[in-house]
């Protein structure tokens, strides 16, 4: 090894707890890249795959009825490749506890199906009308075994099955009830499947389907076939359709494998960028030091480049050592992260690959951004003149700095207050980049913090500020509105209105967007609506009112009119005018009054569930045996889910505060050392003065200090930015995320910060305490 | 012909408004195997000088050169190779690299140059053999100018420029110090000029070249110069 390598080392070693920070900055930003690359290529193939083998159709198409017959003509449309019927239906699991309503989706099935094939994980496959297969979510959560016996009410009639097996179904990877209940229940919401013919009988639909599963050939025009097919079941009255982008289970998952894409591509790089600045600090400041070694090194016959490469290879090291260890962690880090995914969402299958390339990138990102940083940080080296770097350096000149103008302000500052302020604009440079440091570290903090205020905005207040009902019954067929004057004879009602809840296909030009709109009373207790600056809103007597995602996707404004697609066979398109947007977090709807939608669509005074307040501890036992009743959902439980599901939100958020509390740390700790390391001979002096170790510290802090309240001040609209880049990254149709930091966010990010850097700045105090200036004193560098 | 020469050698600083003639038109030979002592009061820029001949300053007038080339000429390239492998440095802080060991030190010279010479038989000459791998922080000032001797000889240059190398030693150490220079011109044949203000030293050289104020005072030339033991101050 040539020597001036052999310095390097020992540079390494001399330096070893800013290189350690250096490497731990980033360690991390490659682990995240290699694991998170990894994690999601390996995710994709794995979904892929799954798709690919069980069959998972391209297209559903529900509709009221439709003969048998009706398959065999849909599968003449060009381009599909295979297509089934199938029943679709709601049901109910009986239990013990008769006050629970435990919610079923019923999906006939049979072993010959050409789509949707099962993933048996226990058990067998249907052989008589009596069985069930039982979703692999909901048999875990209610602890279904096969050979069970399960009750089951289907139309007011109760079944007993047994539990053939249980499966994985692609379709169900993320299973919901609906879009609205967002996240899973898995308790009480499960997937059964039972025989076809069975499920027709079940549900008086003999010899039709009321579903239709569609695959289609690769480079297929999906619109023009969803055309075709809608024309071809219109008669049967189409009711929903669905396409894999708008399958809620493939619609979760591909956001979830975009945002890790994303997270992937974005946090590596904003931690290469830093440790890539702090490397520059570094070098900066050991040119300046290592000024004399320099000129020694060219004094003997070195060539600017090979002293400029001494310095270059440092940041390489840390790059190249980093990059190594990172994609090291990363590709162990990958196969766990995969399979902990897989878990969650219950796939049963792993395509598990190790993308070697992933290192190469990632020690060739690294590299990159290392060797760039060292040839800036320690450009200085190319102008030191031998001769010069032979004699002590010049002294900087010292010039009075603007704030000494402000002479009111000035003079009202103490001693130390003054020094410290002009200790930080004698390096402007590094005092931006900790400003710029402790900003991010803020910014980021923000952003984490508001994310736990967005969940409760977006399910807390979604249920007692937007939708206030105890209660939302759903009926199984519409009935008048007077009809449910007969439910306080059933169960104590305190109060309930009438609503309709029908799912449409609006449309406006090419753009279609489907959801369920809602007939309102006008003066609903307990719907609010507020536009989107917030301000209450009534829906009108004529018109519709658009939640704002809905708008957007339509791309339609007040006064526009869009057309609601009818389902009913026999009925007209209807034209309607947009009276107003709808500020909604979660969801994507259509509000219209009560009255005039029942008039427009089906008839007057027509409504198909209740919104209702209760104290009755008994309302699902009461209503066990309503056979018009099809869902009661309460809102105390919809937010139990949530409860459940935010405590493992917190552990993330609580790991992102600790990512950006690492990077804030290394900041600070990495600009402090350097400004120590400058300042030796003047803290020397100041020691020789008298100053006490302590003193000196507290002048550090007191200039960190000053960085720190500057740096949470800009940290505020770093932090705004961050949270308007992630609201509009994350908003998908199914919920809109407005992330604006609350007041508790930044409180938090503030303390948060606050703990960090004083972290780092404890850290460095044991520095100090070590640091022999009397030694220092007798250098002629400084 | 002379190994080194310069004309009309001129360098000025600008310090604020005030130009300052560091060195003023001089004009000097030095022939091979010489051992010159350029003396002169603080100030009188003879550290300028040394810089230049060294290649690592730039002049604002005149010429050096080196048998007959023109070192002044040089670009950065050139003159990176000339310091390389024509001349060596002694300086009088040592400055020879705190992180590698005596040894080592010798090693990062050698490693760069085209013709060293056996490091082992350096440090034996600079008798340093014993404490090769120590670092500098264990070694005595006189100890860290042998190092600093052993790298700029190792590299087997023709000139060795020292600047002060007995300046911050104690007078018993300084005679060893120069003993050893004067055995690295006799015995080794290398030309060597050596800067001071110290008059003592200026009697075991061939040649002494007075300065003052940026200016060549007096040339001479010592027909009998004293031994190194027969000096005193």
């Amino acid at each position: 090894m040539k020597k001036i390598d052999f310095m390097l080392l020992r540079m390494i070693k001399n330096s070893k707890s800013q290189f350690i920070a250096i490497l731990v900055i980033i360690v991390t930003g490659i682990v995240v890249f290699t694991s998170m690359n990894m994690t999601s290529i390996n995710m994709q193939n794995t979904v892929d795959d799954y798709y690919e083998e069980n069959r998972f159709p391209h297209l559903f198409i529900q509709a009221e009825a439709f003969p048998a017959q009706q398959i065999n003509r849909a599968a003449l449309h060009p381009d599909v490749e295979q297509v089934m019927g199938r029943i679709h239906t709601d049901g109910r699991l009986i239990t013990e506890d008769h006050n629970q309503r435990v919610n079923l989706q019923i999906l006939s099935m049979n072993a010959s199906d050409p789509l949707s094939w099962p993933t048996l994980l226990e058990g067998r496959l249907l052989q008589s009308p009596r069985e069930v297969l039982v979703v692999e979510q909901f048999a875990k959560a209610r602890n279904i075994r096969s050979q069970d016996e399960l009750e089951i009410q289907i139309n007011g009639v109760v079944y007993s099955m047994e539990v053939a097996g249980i499966i994985a179904n692609p379709e169900h990877i993320y299973l919901v009830e609906s879009a609205q209940s967002l996240l899973p229940d898995n308790e009480n919401f499960g997937v059964l499947y039972v025989e076809h013919l069975f499920a027709q009988r079940v549900t008086g639909l003999a010899g039709n389907y009321n579903e239709l599963l569609v695959s289609y050939q690769p480079d297929t025009d999906e619109d023009l076939l969803v055309d075709r097919l809608k024309d071809q079941f219109r008669p049967f009255g189409v009711t929903q359709v669905v396409t894999r982008e708008t399958h809620l289970s493939n619609a979760v998952i591909d956001l979830e494998l975009e945002n890790l894409q994303l997270m992937a591509n974005s946090i590596p790089i904003l931690f290469l960028l830093v440790a890539g600045l702090i490397l520059m600090m570094m070098l900066g400041r050991m040119v300046k030091r290592d000024r004399m070694k320099i000129g020694i090194l060219k004094a003997i016959g070195y060539s600017n480049r090979a002293v400029l490469m001494h310095y270059v290879k440092y940041a390489l090291a840390a790059g190249l050592l980093g990059g190594a260890l990172g994609s090291v962690l990363g590709m162990a880090l990958a196969g766990a992260m995969t399979r902990l995914y897989l878990d969650f969402f219950h796939i049963p299958m792993l395509t598990m690959n190790f993308y070697y390339s992933y290192i190469f990138i990632a020690m060739l990102l690294s590299a990159t951004i290392c060797i760039l940083s060292g040839l800036l940080g320690a450009r200085g080296v190319m102008k030191i003149a031998p001769a010069d770097a032979m004699g002590s350096e010049i002294p900087k000149g010292g010039k009075r700095i603007f704030l000494e103008n402000l002479t009111h302000f000035w003079k009202h500052l103490s001693f130390s207050q003054k020094l410290a302020i002009k200790n930080l604009f004698r390096n402007k440079k590094r005092s931006l980049f900790v400003l710029a440091g402790i900003s991010l570290t803020f910014g980021m903090m923000t952003f984490t913090n508001s994310m736990t205020s967005v969940m409760d905005d977006m399910m807390v207040k979604h249920f007692t500020e937007f939708q206030t009902m105890g209660y939302n019954i759903s009926l199984r067929q519409p009935v008048e509105k007077h009809a449910l004057y007969d439910l306080p004879h059933i169960i104590e009602v305190d109060e309930m209105e009438g609503r309709l809840e029908v799912p449409f296909t609006l449309s406006n030009g090419h753009r279609e967007a489907s959801a369920v709109i809602i007939g309102l009373d006008p003066n609903s207790r307990f719907i609010h609506l507020k536009d989107p600056e917030s301000l209450p809103l009534k829906v009108p007597t004529e018109g519709i009112l658009l939640s704002q995602n809905m708008a957007r996707l339509l791309d339609v404004d007040t006064g526009d009119w869009v057309e609601i697609q009818h389902y009913l066979p026999g009925r007209q398109n209807e034209m309607v005018q947009v009276a107003g947007q709808v500020k909604q977090t979660l969801g994507m709807n259509g509000y219209m009054d009560l009255d005039y939608m029942g008039a427009l669509l089906f008839e007057k005074g027509l409504v198909n569930g209740v919104y209702l307040d209760s104290e009755d501890p008994f309302i699902q036992q009461k209503l066990f045996k309503a056979s018009n009743i099809s869902s009661v959902m309460s809102s105390k439980d919809s937010q139990a889910v949530y409860q459940e599901y935010m405590t493992m939100t917190y552990l993330s958020i609580a790991f992102m505060v600790l990512f950006s509390g690492v990077l804030g740390f290394a900041i600070v700790y990495n600009a402090t050392m350097v400004n120590l390391s400058s300042r030796e001979l003047e803290f020397s002096s100041l020691r020789v003065m008298g100053f006490t170790r302590k003193e000196i510290f507290q002048l550090i802090l007191k200039e960190n200090n000053i960085l720190l309240g500057a740096g949470i001040l800009l940290g505020i609209p770093v932090g705004r930015w961050f949270s308007y880049y992630s609201s509009e990254a994350f908003t998908t149709d199914i919920y809109h995320l407005d992330l604006s930091p609350t007041l508790n966010a930044y409180v938090l990010a503030t303390i948060y910060t606050i703990l960090f850097i004083l972290l780092a700045q404890l850290a460095t105090y044991r520095k100090i305490q070590k640091l022999d200036f009397l030694k220092a004193l007798k250098s002629r560098e400084s | 012909m002379a190994i080194l020469s310069t004309q009309n050698l001129s360098k000025s600083y600008q310090m604020g408004e005030v130009e300052v003639k560091a060195l003023v038109d001089t004009t000097f030979q030095v022939e091979k195997g010489e051992f010159v002592v350029i003396l002169g009061p603080s100030g009188s820029g003879k550290s300028t000088l040394l810089n230049l001949i060294g290649g690592m300053d730039t002049p604002t007038g005149g010429q050096v050169f080196l048998r007959d080339e023109e070192i002044t000429a040089y670009n950065e390239r050139e003159l990176t190779a000339y310091r390389r492998n024509k001349v060596g440095f002694v300086f009088q802080f040592y400055n020879i690299m705190a992180n590698l060991t005596a040894r080592e030190n010798v090693e990062l010279a050698t490693e760069i140059s085209h013709d060293p010479l056996d490091i082992d038989q350096v440090l034996e000459a600079v008798d340093l053999s014993q404490r090769q791998d120590h670092f500098p922080s264990q070694l005595s000032g006189g100890e860290q100018q042998r190092v600093s001797i052993a790298r700029a000889v190792a590299k087997n240059p023709e000139i060795l420029l020292c600047d002060e190398p007995t300046g911050a030693l104690d007078y018993t150490t300084g005679i060893s110090i120069l003993s050893l220079l004067k055995r690295v011109n006799r015995e080794m044949g290398k030309t060597l000029l050596v800067i001071t203000h110290n008059g003592d030293i200026a009697r075991i050289a061939d040649r002494v070249i007075k300065m003052r104020s940026g200016q060549i005072i007096e040339d001479i030339l010592e027909k009998n110069p004293r031994n190194v033991e027969d000096i005193k101050w």
